[in-house]
Parts: structure tokens; C-alpha cells; sequence
């Protein structure tokens, strides 16, 4: 029997035809939930801050709207430039400490025994979480841990909180980021060198390249692709430190280890300045978004 | 291995030796921590901390712990978490991974954008937003708020992880199977997935450690102290420096077992995290 609104006979190609087609729609049910989290979670929340950074807004009133104003007051806001200094200095030493280190690391390990165990020694603190790894920093550096070293050899001065010097926090911090930070690129490093092409490796060795030469000619060039996504990982990632500093300092002492990551949390969260916080956060979102540029690129080069 | 580089002898043992110093500057925080742990309040303050205690007082610091915080009852909150969020993303970002590398999709780059683009921005970009819908539609404060969330901000890069993996399965398994008849969810579970065991258990291990690491929305989108996950709780325990030490050691087990259980799928799967 035909539906009425079928002018023709329902024929089995007409049938199979659509049911083709509701078939060829039901692939996109395997993307679907995916798609929707990342639309009502992410996207949707990339428009609301950036709309909310041209509001007023204390988390509990009306939103207000001041056009331009969270981004004037926060350019003119000494604190701001503390932090985006503290940014910059967290992103360009994390990079050279979390590219160097690892290498070096994985050459050693690659060339020791057991390799395993060392392999695992250098990824173990990579377990904890930061908030972990932050608080064990905390009492190593309080007066009760490291600095009573240094009272031992009569420096006096130093047996204090460490964490708690402006400047000199920022890079004690940092230096305690890589206990933790350097376990991932070490494994990829790892896996780049066990990897690698030997026959160059071979031929170089026949032309009498040996130690220090060899790696720097030979093998650190055919990691090139290793380095940079190591280089891109820890670049994104350097932007995004929250946990350790939090657990540390909070950004204290009088925000002076604050960095771009945590104004967005305490000018939201602590002085319900919700607009100055989304603000803070689309400048954040601009400077990772260059660096992800770069990233994405590197990673889709060889699909296209 | 000293087959596929040939070190001489000399430079091998010169690599143990630096390696060997270094590893003892990785320990001495874990050193410092243990034996922080095994001291009571008074004797922490009062002696250097070289000095070993007289007694271990693990049974005094975990007294306190179960006494004064709630880190046990957030261990189980935040196993809970890790566990729905590890397990939800996994299967949603599997499914998807296989919809986009083997079934007939239109615009598949610009799907995989769309969820892609979840791991490029920076978290904080979602705080405010996510916060200020919980607190409006009441999932706020509340357990499956939080596993929700988790699962959400997990799915992109384990879809990026899934997906390189399944570009690498050969389409021609797959359409022998669909001539012999398999449909496309026989293909992914007889076929993808057994596949891919090395990927999903490396998903799944930096999934499950990601969650229950994880402090910044934990403080944000909990505030009701029995379900707040580990790392909210363990953040705001400042006063009993053993104690907290030991509370350190407690939470940590599970991510550290998990990671030595998984240690050799680790390496086979690692490959698939930088492709």
C-alpha cells in the first residue's frame, strides 16, 4: 500500500534509496555525542566569557554592560603586568629547562642499565598531581626543610620560607615544575631515539662521528619531529599552570607570583570581579591560540 | 638496546654514573616527604629534617587524618569521578574517533575540529561559563556535575589519541568484514577495539590520573565538603605538616599503581599521543 502524499508507486528503489539514506545519517550518530559535549561545554563557553569580558558582573546581580572597560582597567592595573611578566618567565624557562632536560635524560637512559628502572625513577613524579607535588614543595622549602641547610653553613639569612621571596618564588616554582612537568616529553624523547632510523646512524659511525658529535649531527637532526612536538606540548602547556601555584603560593605573597592562569581564577572566584576574570581570560586565550596555531599545524602537516 | 646504538663501554658507564646522581635529586623530595611522614607534629618542628625520628608515627598522622579531614571519603569520591570520567570518555571518544576515520562522514576535518578545538583553548576560558550554568540549572555542588564535566573535557584529546590509532587500522580488515556480513557496530567492537587495546589503556591511564588530579574545577564546581574530589580536599589541609605529608603518600597510590600495572602498554601506546 502507498502513502497518499506518494504520487508515484512505491517503488523498491525509492525504498531502499531512503532507507540508504537514514542508514548513511546513522554514521553520524557515533560523532553526535562527542560533538554536543564539546559544543554546550566548550564552544559555548568560548562565547559566554568572551561576551562576559564586555560585562560588569558580580556573580549574583544583573549582568551590566561596559563595553571595553574590564580591558582598560585591567591593562592599567600594575598587577595585571606582574602577571603577565610572571607568564612570560614561567613560558621561556619551562621551555628550555622541559626540552633540554629530557633530552639529555633520554640519550642517558637510552645508553644505561637498566634503563628501565632510571626510565621509571624520571617518569615517577609525573604521577602525582600537582596539587601533591606542590605541597611536598611547600614544606621542602619552609623553614623546616632546604633553607635549614643553609643555616648549617651559617647563612642565616636564608633559613626562611623560600616560597615566600617575590621573583625568587616564580623560579624555585619553576625549577619544581620540572620534578613533575618533564616525565611525558622524556617518554616521547625515549621513544623517538629507540625509533630511529640506524642506517644514517651507521654510515656516520663509518665516517668516524663518535660521541658528542655523533648526537649533536646525526641523531638530535632526525629528532626534529620529537622536538617539535615536545617544544609545542610544553609551550601550551606552560601557559596553563594552575595547580602547582595555587598549592604553593596562591600567587602570593601580595600577588607577586600570580601568572595569567590564576588572575583569571582570583578576579572571578576570589574578588567576584567575573568580568575583569573573562577578560583576563580572552587575552590568555589570544596568546595560546598564536602558539596552538603553530601546533595545529605541525600536527595536520602530514595529513594534507 | 646496546645493540641499536652500540655505546662503547666507557660512555655507558659514564651515563649510569650521571644518572645515578640525578635520580638521587629526583627521590629526595619522596625521601623528604617519607621521612616528614613518619614524624609527629612536635618532633617535625623541632628537629632538622635529616634527622631520622625515634619512632614512625603513621599510625598518629592517619589517626589525624580520619579524624580532622576528609581525604578518605575524597579518595573514594575522586576514584569514583576519575573512574565515570575515564570510562565515559573513552567509550564517547572512541565511538567518535571510529565515526570520523572509517565510516562515510561529510566535512570529517571540520568535525574533527569542532572537538578538537576542546584541547586547544586554555580550561580557565571555561571556569566562569560552565560555573554560572551549574549554578542555574542545579548542577552545582553536585556529583554528576562534576563526572559530566569530566568526561567532557576529556573526550577531545582522547578522540586525538583514538583516531590516530584507527588511521593505522587497515580499511581492508574492515570491508572483508562488512562482506562477510558484519555491520558497522560489529566492526568497532570485533574489530576496532580488540585492535586497540595499547591505546585505550594509555587513554585510559592519563584519563583517569587527569581526573583525579585534577583541583581547579574541583574547587570551583564543588562545595559541599563529602563529595569534594581528593586534590580540592588534600589542597586545603595546611596545618599538621606529617600529617598532610602522610595524606600526600594515601592519595597518590592509585595513579602510581596504575601507572606501574600499565607501565608496558605505556610505551606501545605513547607513539599515538604526538602523532
Amino acid at each position: 500500500m502507498s502513502p497518499p502524499f506518494f504520487k508515484g508507486e512505491w517503488t523498491m528503489r525509492q525504498a531502499t534509496s531512503i532507507w540508504d539514506k537514514i542508514k548513511s545519517k546513522k554514521d553520524y550518530l557515533y560523532i553526535l555525542p562527542a560533538v554536543i559535549l564539546v559544543t554546550v561545554f566548550f564552544i559555548s563557553s568560548i562565547l559566554f566569557t568572551l561576551k562576559l569580558s564586555f560585562y560588569s558582573w558580580d556573580g549574583f546581580n544583573d549582568m551590566q554592560f561596559v563595553g571595553f572597560d574590564n580591558y582598560t582597567k585591567l591593562f592599567r592595573d600594575a598587577n595585571f603586568w606582574v602577571s603577565v611578566r610572571n607568564t612570560g618567565i614561567w613560558v621561556v624557562f619551562s621551555l628550555i629547562i622541559s626540552l633540554i632536560l629530557p633530552l639529555l635524560l633520554a640519550i642517558m637512559i637510552v645508553n644505561s642499565r637498566p634503563a628501565g628502572l632510571f626510565k621509571n625513577i624520571f617518569y615517577f613524579p609525573s604521577t602525582l598531581s600537582g596539587t601533591v607535588a606542590g605541597l611536598i614543595m611547600v614544606s621542602m622549602l619552609s623553614k623546616y626543610g632546604i633553607p635549614q641547610v643553609f643555616g648549617l653553613l651559617g647563612l642565616n639569612n636564608w633559613v626562611k620560607d623560600w616560597l615566600a621571596i617575590p621573583v625568587l618564588n616564580t623560579f624555585v616554582m619553576i625549577f619544581m615544575g620540572t620534578w613533575t612537568g618533564i616525565g611525558m616529553s622524556m617518554l616521547l624523547f625515549i621513544a623517538g631515539l629507540r625509533n630511529m632510523d640506524r642506517s644514517s646512524l651507521e654510515a656516520a659511525k663509518i665516517d668516524g662521528a663518535s660521541g658528542i658529535q655523533l648526537y649533536v649531527r646525526v641523531v638530535i637532526p632526525q629528532l626534529s619531529t620529537t622536538t617539535i612536538v615536545v617544544l609545542l606540548m610544553s609551550l601550551v602547556n606552560s601557559f596553563k599552570v594552575f595547580d602547582n601555584i595555587w598549592v604553593m603560593t596562591k600567587g602570593g605573597p601580595f600577588r607577586s607570583s600570580e601568572t595569567l592562569a590564576l588572575t583569571v581564577y582570583t578576579e572571578s572566584f576570589v574578588r567576584n570581579n567575573f568580568g575583569a576574570g573573562a577578560a583576563a581570560a580572552v587575552f590568555l586565550t589570544v596568546i595560546v591560540l598564536i602558539v596552538a596555531y603553530f601546533n595545529l599545524r605541525n600536527t595536520f602537516k602530514t595529513d594534507n | 638496546m646496546s645493540k641499536k646504538l652500540k655505546p662503547k663501554q666507557k660512555s655507558s658507564k659514564a651515563c649510569n654514573l650521571i644518572l645515578t646522581v640525578l635520580s638521587l635529586v629526583w627521590v629526595f623530595p619522596v625521601l623528604f616527604a617519607l621521612i616528614g611522614s613518619m614524624k609527629t607534629k612536635q618532633m617535625y618542628n623541632l628537629t632538622s629534617f635529616w634527622e631520622l625520628p625515634t619512632a614512625i608515627s603513621w599510625g598518629t598522622n592517619l589517626e589525624f587524618i580520619a579524624k580532622y579531614s576528609n581525604i578518605l571519603q575524597s579518595v573514594l569520591n575522586s576514584l569514583f569521578y576519575a573512574f565515570c570520567g575515564a570510562l565515559g570518555c573513552l567509550i564517547i571518544a572512541s565511538f567518535a574517533a571510529y565515526g570520523l576515520t572509517k565510516l562515510k562522514i561529510k566535512f570529517r576535518m571540520f568535525w574533527f575540529m569542532v572537538i578538537y578545538s576542546g584541547t586547544i583553548f586554555p580550561f580557565q576560558m571555561y571556569l566562569i561559563p560552565v560555573f554560572k550554568a551549574y549554578l542555574k540549572i542545579g548542577l552545582y555542588d553536585t556529583r554528576i556535575g562534576l563526572i559530566i564535566f569530566y568526561i567532557a573535557i576529556c573526550v577531545p584529546f582522547a578522540m586525538f589519541v583514538m583516531r590516530n590509532h584507527f588511521l593505522n587500522i587497515s580499511n581492508e580488515i574492515i570491508e572483508s568484514a562488512i562482506i562477510d556480513g558484519a555491520s558497522d557496530s560489529r566492526v568497532f567492537f570485533s574489530i576496532m577495539l580488540p585492535m586497540s587495546k595499547a591505546s585505550l589503556a594509555v587513554v585510559a591511564l592519563t584519563q583517569f590520573s587527569w581526573c583525579y588530579n585534577e583541583l581547579m574545577f574541583g574547587i570551583t564546581f564543588v562545595n559541599n565538603n563529602a563529595i569534594k574530589p581528593v586534590m580540592a580536599t588534600l589542597s586545603t589541609f595546611t596545618n599538621n605538616t606529617p600529617a598532610m605529608l602522610t595524606a600526600c603518600f594515601i592519595v597518590s597510590i592509585p595513579t602510581i599503581a596504575l601507572y606501574l600495572l600499565l607501565n608496558k602498554n605505556f610505551d606501545t601506546g605513547i607513539a599515538y599521543t604526538s602523532k
